[in-house]
């Protein structure tokens, strides 16, 4: 699904959250959204998945699948191609069919089973008098996020990184054309967060994920957008994008940015000083 | 469903919840200080609905079939659509306010039930007297959850904790109107409404209770997927395409006007809400689909049965039958918050 970020911004209490981001992530390929905590990325993403309505600009997709077409089209920025629409005029359940967003954090007093979780991502499928979650995409979505063998699991048994899949598995048995993570990186191991970013990497559907750490996002984006106090600060290329400048203004950290002598990407390594100025050092003959 | 967590298909488990209501309610209506055989109880039925001719099998005695049909039957079958509506109730708050220990008991609606049904019964407008009870309940739970919301997020503990202090109020309220208009024997009403009774249960509640389970109960479980999509909370109900605000608050109503019909009839019967669907949904799993039907048909079995042991262990005193739903459920309700003590629930 293509994607276009036009100018959009939305207010929280008063104070911009998200505040004119134009950005067109990359279709089919794993696009990172970065940036400290409270500089917009979650409010972001639920504008992108529409949840949220604009306070000014859109967010456009391309619809190419048969459905029902927006109610409108007010609103819609210019400068985009006419078959894209605003995703928050889409109907819910066809947005539903299009668009996945995985919450940072899922807990449910409910006991479930990993496939009671996956079938949950069949309920924009669902008529209204059908019990029915179409075995076969449920069995689709848990082979696909490798998850399979958990299927009969409990879910409150889970390990993070195992949830993390499962929930992944919801995701992808919505069939969606755009996959919204926020922070999926949260609470895994390292070796879990490696598989888990290469897997989306692999899927080929057009995803944007919030990022915490800067080398993952490095290793596995093919497009990075920085947020900083809801502005873009920057988008691009990892490479070009993840400069010590960059680095120092957004997060007020000093880091040298390493190139990886296998893969060629950036690799930040911090140093340990203080944003402002350096910090006073011990005497040395103390 | 895969091996493993074998589930049994939802037509077998409400075929054997729909067969052991009937036998439920058959059996329940012998039960009695004048003991009838069940073969006269489904003629004396029959007659009355026409299904036999009045002079095919042997006729029932006549006092037999005034015990039936206008003592037990009655009271059986309200009992039955209170059981199946409250529990219905219960099912659909656990859900939307993902609180396992939401009920409309619990959370303070049937208080505020009562508390519109006598309001309105010193006005004497019996007729109105659902329709106040929905009232009672809806502002209940408004009530409830602004108290809950307030100064926090809502968790459940804080939900419990605000509908045991509208409970209480309404409950005061509805001792004080009962006093103030006092009509003979005020103790006994004010536990009716209070603790829940159906033994002034006529043809009446029959229609009320059933009518509104038959109405607001379709819609509730043919709203399943709806509910189930709030299983991970509201951002994740709105990104599986639910129109989250609009979804919560109909559903809400149509919970508080089932409550308000259940207790214009009975009062406020506990536990029933709370206890049924977890029992159930050990059996069908969490989808609404599959819970919702089969926890209508326990909750009435169970409400029978809790009636039928209400009327007849201390024959002739009469026990309301929401001290026998108590002692019933107060136990699973600890077994529950023993389960919780975990993430959830604080």
């Amino acid at each position: 699904m293509e994607l276009t970020i036009a100018g959009v911004g939305t207010r929280l209490g008063g104070r911009w959250v998200v505040d004119g981001v134009d950005a067109t992530p990359p279709t089919g390929a794993l696009t990172g959204l970065l940036g400290p905590n409270g500089a917009g990325k979650t409010t972001l993403l639920r504008l992108v998945a529409g949840l949220l309505v604009p306070q000014a600009g859109a967010v456009m997709v391309s619809d190419d699948e048969p459905g029902p077409g927006p109610t409108s089209t007010a609103g819609a920025a210019g400068a985009v191609p006419p078959r894209q629409v605003p995703v928050h005029l889409l109907p819910r359940r066809h947005r539903a069919r299009r668009i996945a967003l995985l919450e940072q954090e899922s807990s449910s007093a409910v006991p479930l089973t990993v496939r009671d979780v996956v079938a949950l991502g069949r309920i924009p499928y669902r008529s209204w008098w059908g019990t029915d979650d179409d075995p076969a995409a449920v069995d689709r979505a848990l082979e696909a996020a490798e998850a399979a063998h958990l299927a009969d699991r409990a879910w409150a048994t889970l390990s993070g990184g195992e949830r993390q899949r499962v929930q992944i598995a919801r995701a992808l048995a919505q069939e969606p054309a755009l996959l919204l993570l926020d922070e999926p990186t949260n609470h895994l191991d390292v070796a879990a967060q490696l598989h888990l970013l290469a897997f989306v990497r692999n899927l080929g559907t057009t995803t944007v994920a919030a990022l915490h750490d800067l080398n993952l996002a490095a290793a596995f984006c093919e497009h990075v957008l920085v947020l900083s106090a809801g502005r873009l600060a920057a988008a691009g290329h990892p490479a070009d994008v993840l400069t010590p400048a960059l680095l120092r203004q957004v997060y007020g950290v000093e880091a040298e940015v390493l190139t990886h002598p296998r893969t060629g990407r950036p690799v930040i390594a911090f140093t340990d000083r203080s944003p402002v100025g350096p910090t006073p050092r011990p005497q040395e003959d103390r | 469903m895969a091996a493993g967590v074998r589930r049994l298909p939802l037509t077998v488990l409400v075929a054997v919840g729909v067969v052991a209501l009937v036998v439920t309610v058959l059996v329940a209506v012998t039960i009695g200080p004048a003991h009838l055989a069940v073969s006269e109880v489904a003629r004396s039925i029959g007659v009355h609905l026409h299904l036999l001719g009045a002079g095919g099998a042997a006729p029932v005695p006549t006092l037999h079939d005034a015990i039936v049909w206008q003592l037990r039957l009655p009271r059986v079958l309200t009992a039955a659509a209170v059981g199946a509506g409250l529990a219905l109730s219960g099912a659909v708050m656990q859900s939307l306010t993902r609180n396992p220990l939401a009920d409309p008991y619990l959370l303070g609606l049937s208080s505020g039930a009562s508390l519109g049904a006598v309001a309105v019964l010193v006005v004497g407008v019996a007729l109105v007297l659902p329709l106040a009870a929905f009232a009672g309940a809806l502002l209940a739970l408004v009530g409830t959850l602004t108290l809950a919301r307030a100064g926090g997020t809502l968790t459940p503990g804080r939900a419990v904790l605000a509908g045991l202090a509208v409970s209480q109020l309404a409950a005061a309220g509805t001792s004080f109107v009962i006093f103030w208009t006092a009509t003979g024997d005020s103790y006994r009403e004010i536990l009716a409404w209070l603790m829940g009774s159906l033994a002034g249960a006529t043809w009446r509640s029959v229609a009320i209770s059933a009518g509104a389970l038959l109405v607001v109960g379709t819609v509730l479980v043919v709203s399943g997927a709806r509910l189930d999509a709030f299983t991970f909370g509201d951002t994740s109900a709105a990104a599986l395409g639910l129109h989250v605000d609009r979804t919560r608050w109909t559903l809400m109503t149509l919970v508080a006007l089932l409550t308000g019909a259940m207790v214009a009839v009975s009062g406020a019967i506990g536990f029933v809400g709370l206890v049924l669907p977890h029992i159930v949904s050990a059996l069908t799993g969490p989808a609404h689909r599959r819970l919702l039907p089969v926890a209508a048909l326990a909750g009435g079995t169970f409400l029978v049965w809790a009636d039928t042991l209400a009327r007849t262990a201390f024959d002739p005193r009469e026990l309301p039958v929401g001290i026998v739903t108590a002692l019933i459920g107060v136990p699973v309700f600890a077994v529950l918050l023993r389960r919780g003590q975990g993430s959830a629930w604080s």
